[in-house]
C-alpha cells in the first residue's frame, strides 16, 4: 500500500510539470540552479569520500582512482 | 530495498513517456556548446585531526595536511565538440600513515620527562621507540597523489543529445589507476527533461606496504633474532622483556599478506532532470557499484581482544598505551585489517533547487547509500546562494551525514582473531557528521580583469568546518578561479 501511494504521488508530480518555453528558462538557467556539484566544492567531496563510507549518486566519481573507499 | 530500486525506474519511465515530443525550435539555430576556451583553477589546503587512526589500529593521531591544485581545460574543437584536460596533484604529510613505520620517531623520549620515566623504571628500555600519538619522520609521512583525466563530448544538432568518453590515470607511491568511461544524455520536452547513463571502469593496483613490524617479521624469515629485530628487546603486557624463543611470543596472526593486488571498479550511473517549473528544477541519481580485489588497506593495522599484547619501546608507558601522553611506546600489530574481496554498492541522491528571488537560491541534496558490508547512511545539504549585488554571490551551506558502521567493524583491542573479515577503521563505524561552509563568490560577465590572454570571469573563495561523532574534526579553505581565453 505504501509502495502504491509512493508510485501515485510521484506519477501525479511528474504528469504536473509543464514545459518551460526557452525564453522562460531565464531563472532556471541561473549558474546557481546548476542540478550539480558546484566545482569550488571538488576537493570537499574528495575528503568526503576518504572520511565516509558512502560516495556516488551526486553525478561525479563514485570509487576507484584512490586507495580511498 | 527493491522498492527503492522500483521507484525511480517508474520515474524514469513515466517521465519519458507522459511527456509529448514537439519539434525542438533550436534545430534552426545552432549555437556553439562552448564558445571560447575556458580555464579552472581551483587549490585547497586541508587540515585533520582526531584520535582513531586506522594505521595504528583504531587510536593514535590522525592529523594530516593537504594541499591540491587542480586545473581543467577546456577547449571547444568546432560547434559540437569539446575536449576537457584536467591535472591535480595533491601533497600531504600524515601523522597516522607515517606511523607505518613508527620507530624511526624523533620524539621517541629525548625530553626529560622521559628520561627520568626510564630511570625510575626497573623494566625493559628500548632505544628504538615509537608512538601511535607521536608522528614519525619516515618516508611515509608524506605523499603525492597525481591525477589526469581527458575528456571528450560530442553534441548532436539540435543539442537533444550528448555523447561523452573519458580517460583517467591516478598515482601514488603505494597505488596506481587506470580508469575510462563514457555517457550519453538525451534531453527532450523542449529540454525540459534530461535523462543521462553512464558507465565507468578503474582498474587500480597496490603497490602494497605493510606496518613495518610485520614487513620486518616476513622479510627477516620469521626470525626475531634477526633483520629489523636485532637488539629490540619486544615487551609483553606487563613491561618485562619477553623470551624470542617462548612460542607464545608475538607473531603476526597469518603468514599471507596481499595475494591480490588489484582492486576493480565499474559502476553505472542514471540521472533524471526535469524543470518543474520556471522556478524549479529537480534531479535524481541511482549508482550501481561493484568492486573487488583487495579492498582492504594494507596499511592499517589490527589488534585482538584474545590475543596477548606486545610492545617495543619504554615498558613505563604501556599503562598509558591509549592516551596522548604515551610518546615511546608501540604495540606491536596483530595482523592487517581484512575485508571481504567483493563489495556492492548503490547509493541513490536527489538534487531540488528553487530559484526564491533575485537575491537567494536554495540548492538542496539528499543522498541515500547502502551497501553489502552493512553500512547505510543519510546525507542531507542545503546550500544558499544570496546575491548581494551584481558581482558579489555568498554561499552559506550546512552538511548532515550519517552511516551505520561496516559489519566487520570493532574498535581498538575489541576484533576478535576467530573472525574472517576485522578493521578498526573509524571511517566504517557508525557515526554522524557536520559540516558547516561559507564561501564567497565574484562574477564579471564582461570579463573586465584580465592577465595576458586570460580574461577572469569568477573567482570564488570557500570555507568549511567538519566535526565527525568519533572526535575527528577538519577544516578545508579553496580558492578558486574561471578563465576565459581569449
Amino acid at each position: 500500500m505504501k509502495q502504491l501511494i509512493y508510485i501515485l504521488l510521484t506519477v501525479s508530480f511528474l504528469t504536473s510539470c509543464v514545459a518551460v518555453k526557452e525564453y522562460e528558462k531565464v531563472n532556471i538557467n541561473d549558474p546557481d540552479m546548476v542540478l550539480s556539484s558546484r566545482k569550488s566544492n571538488k576537493f570537499e567531496t574528495s575528503f568526503q569520500v576518504y572520511r565516509e563510507s558512502a560516495s556516488g549518486a551526486n553525478g561525479g566519481k563514485s570509487g576507484g582512482g584512490c586507495g580511498c573507499n | 530495498m527493491k522498492k527503492l530500486l522500483i521507484i525511480p525506474f517508474l520515474f524514469f519511465i513515466t517521465i519519458i513517456f507522459s511527456q509529448s515530443q514537439p519539434q525542438d525550435s533550436t534545430k534552426a539555430y545552432k549555437k556553439r556548446v562552448l564558445e571560447k576556451t575556458e580555464i579552472d583553477f581551483l587549490s585547497s589546503y586541508y587540515s585533520q585531526d582526531g584520535d582513531n587512526a586506522a594505521v595504528t589500529g583504531g587510536i593514535g593521531t590522525e592529523k594530516l595536511t593537504d594541499l591540491a591544485s587542480n586545473i581543467v581545460i577546456s577547449i571547444p574543437l568546432n560547434d559540437d565538440d569539446v575536449l576537457s584536460i584536467s591535472a591535480e596533484i595533491s601533497a600531504y604529510t600524515s601523522a597516522s600513515s607515517s606511523n607505518l613505520d613508527p620507530f624511526d620517531s624523533g620524539a621517541s623520549g629525548d625530553d626529560d620527562d622521559d628520561d627520568d620515566d626510564r630511570n625510575s623504571s626497573s623494566k625493559a628500555i628500548n632505544t628504538t621507540t615509537g608512538s601511535p600519538w607521536v608522528e614519525s619522520s619516515g618516508d611515509s609521512k608524506k605523499d603525492t597523489w597525481f591525477n589526469g583525466n581527458v575528456s571528450y563530448s560530442h553534441s548532436s544538432d539540435d543539442r537533444n543529445r550528448i555523447w561523452s568518453a573519458n580517460l583517467n590515470f591516478a598515482n601514488e607511491y603505494d597505488y596506481t589507476s587506470i580508469g575510462f568511461g563514457g555517457s550519453h544524455t538525451w534531453l527532450f520536452n523542449e529540454k525540459n527533461t534530461e535523462f543521462g547513463i553512464s558507465g565507468n571502469v578503474y582498474l587500480d593496483t597496490w603497490s602494497p606496504r605493510y606496518p613495518t613490524e610485520i614487513d620486518s617479521y616476513f622479510e627477516a624469515d620469521q626470525n626475531l633474532y634477526r633483520g629489523f629485530f636485532i637488539g629490540i628487546d619486544i615487551l609483553d603486557q606487563n613491561g618485562n622483556v619477553a623470551d624470542k624463543d617462548d612460542p607464545t611470543i608475538w607473531r603476526p596472526l597469518n603468514t599471507t599478506l596481499i595475494d591480490n593486488k588489484s582492486r576493480n571498479t565499474f559502476s553505472v550511473s542514471l540521472n533524471f532532470s526535469q524543470i518543474l517549473n520556471k522556478n524549479t528544477q529537480v534531479s535524481f541519481f541511482l549508482d550501481l557499484i561493484q568492486q573487488d580485489g583487495w579492498l582492504a588497506s594494507p596499511l592499517q593495522r589490527v589488534y585482538f581482544s584474545d590475543r596477548d599484547n606486545f610492545y617495543i619501546g619504554n615498558a613505563a608507558s604501556i599503562p598509558n598505551y591509549t592516551l596522548p601522553s604515551n610518546r615511546d611506546v608501540f604495540q606491536l600489530a596483530d595482523d592487517i585489517e581484512r575485508l571481504p574481496d567483493s563489495r556492492f554498492k548503490i547509493p541513490i541522491g536527489m538534487r531540488f533547487n528553487y530559484y526564491i528571488n533575485e537575491i537567494f537560491v536554495a540548492r538542496t541534496y539528499y543522498r541515500f547509500y547502502t551497501d553489502d558490508w552493512g553500512i547505510s547512511s543519510h546525507t542531507a545539504e542545503i546550500e544558499f546562494p544570496i546575491k548581494i549585488s551584481d558581482k558579489f554571490t555568498l554561499y552559506p551551506s550546512y552538511r548532515y551525514y550519517t552511516q551505520t558502521a561496516a559489519d566487520y567493524f570493532a574498535p581498538y583491542e575489541e576484533n576478535l582473531s576467530t573472525q574472517e573479515f576485522y578493521t578498526s577503521d573509524f571511517d566504517l563505524s557508525d557515526f554522524n557528521a557536520n559540516q558547516y561552509g561559507f564561501g564567497i563568490k565574484y562574477t564579471d560577465i564582461f570579463t573586465k580583469l584580465h592577465i595576458w590572454k586570460f580574461n577572469l570571469k569568477s573567482a570564488e573563495l570557500k570555507y568549511s568546518h567538519y566535526d565527525r561523532s568519533t572526535g575527528l574534526a577538519s577544516d578545508i579553505i579553496s580558492l578558486g578561479f574561471n578563465y576565459i581565453f581569449e
